[in-house]
């Protein structure tokens, strides 16, 4: 496996995202950061993968749609080939803002914690988030200090930085196809991973987006989410293999 | 005024030893023998593995048995308190079905996680080839 070129690996798992890729990556290139870039193309059906190759990043195709999840883990599987110690994940549609990758690398590069979530709920950073959501983030916030998690403000954020004991957990197959989110989070606390928030502002989605949870998934993902958040409360802790 | 009493018991005697038609074994004989040979034709041809036939043998063979020796049927009505063979025959299929249901929902999980893995190490290896000098990644993005 060949050496990489940074210690810290950005993943941005794509799916259908012609119109922001390029834009998104530039915008990482322009903070002058050093680390590499892999976008997950998780079965686009447009031109993703080759714009984000134009771009300079490395690419990694799914031949297939398999869903966020899956893609992360993914990029989590090659961040740990190729020897990355952290990771930072974004996503592909311009909401995180790569100023703040800095930010989120220092405590896990201090060995502070070990996962640092972009959360846009701990300072009033003017994020608009619908009323459905905003009730289903709420209780399962609540959710996740009834079983013994940790507080936190925001679960869902995908703009996060994982060290590399926390990526290799991930690459193990409890991890979720579709969105992780509490359970994940509850998963790693019970592990014995420090996480933690700092604040952020992110651009709200774009308007074009089919919404994430929309029709029968509203129903769909809270009790698939607490379905898993109970798997998670009974996952016994492992010893983690070194490096 | 003239009451009658029902005698519930007997009534139950009554239902459940009623004669079954000849029709009926004849029926259900040619059912299982039709589900038997289908489930034949499919191993020959190459639609079903074998792992996954003894079951359907078993139920094919076990329904012909029944209608062959309906007592059997009879005292499994009497043993669960049914009042009738053949709500017996719809309790246990049902149970039946939800069981087997629930294995194969078991299986496709197994087999959802083996194709996310197989996925997820192609797109892997791929992008490994393209690093070394192949083109795998473009062409698996021309393809």
């Amino acid at each position: 496996m060949p050496r990489p070129s940074a210690e810290s690996l950005l993943i941005i798992p794509a799916f259908n995202e012609q119109r922001s890729i390029g834009a998104v990556i530039d915008r990482v290139r322009a903070t002058g950061l050093d680390l590499d870039v892999l976008v997950v193309n998780d079965g686009s059906r447009d031109d993703t993968a080759e714009l984000a190759r134009q771009h300079g990043a490395s690419v990694v195709s799914h031949p297939f749609n398999l869903g966020y999840g899956a893609a992360l883990q993914t990029g989590y599987k090659y961040a740990i080939r190729h020897g990355y110690r952290q990771l930072v994940q974004m996503d592909a549609d311009g909401q995180h803002d790569p100023a703040y990758i800095p930010s989120l690398l220092a405590p896990v590069r201090a060995g502070e914690a070990d996962v640092v979530i972009g959360s846009r709920f701990i300072e009033a950073s003017g994020y608009e988030m619908g009323g459905a959501r905003t009730v289903g983030r709420v209780f399962f916030q609540r959710v996740l200090v009834w079983c013994g998690g940790p507080r936190i403000a925001d679960p869902t954020s995908g703009l996060q930085a994982l060290s590399r004991p926390v990526v290799r957990f991930c690459c193990s197959d409890f991890y979720p196809f579709d969105f992780p989110d509490i359970d994940v989070l509850l998963l790693l606390h019970r592990q014995g991973f420090r996480i933690r928030e700092i604040p952020v502002t992110m651009a709200p989605s774009p308007p074009q987006r089919k919404p994430m949870h929309a029709g029968l998934r509203a129903v769909y993902y809270p009790y698939k989410m607490l379905l898993s958040t109970f798997r998670s409360m009974f996952t016994p802790r492992v010893k983690l293999a070194s490096d | 005024m003239n009451q009658s009493t029902i005698d519930v018991e007997a009534l139950r005697r009554l239902a459940i030893e009623q004669p079954e038609p000849a029709s009926t074994r004849i029926l259900a004989l040619l059912l299982c023998s039709a589900f038997l040979v289908a489930v034949l034709v499919l191993v020959r041809r190459g639609r079903l593995r074998e792992e996954y036939t003894p079951i359907w043998t078993v139920v094919a063979l076990g329904t012909m048995v029944l209608s062959v020796w309906f007592d059997a049927v009879r005292m499994l009505t009497r043993a669960v308190g049914a009042w009738t063979p053949s709500s017996t025959l719809f309790f246990f299929g049902l149970v039946f079905l939800l069981t087997v249901s629930l294995n194969y929902a078991v299986r496709l999980s197994g087999l959802s996680l083996q194709v996310k893995l197989l996925a997820q190490e192609v797109a892997l290896l791929r992008q490994q080839l393209g690093a070394a000098g192949g083109d795998g990644e473009r062409d698996a993005a021309a393809r």
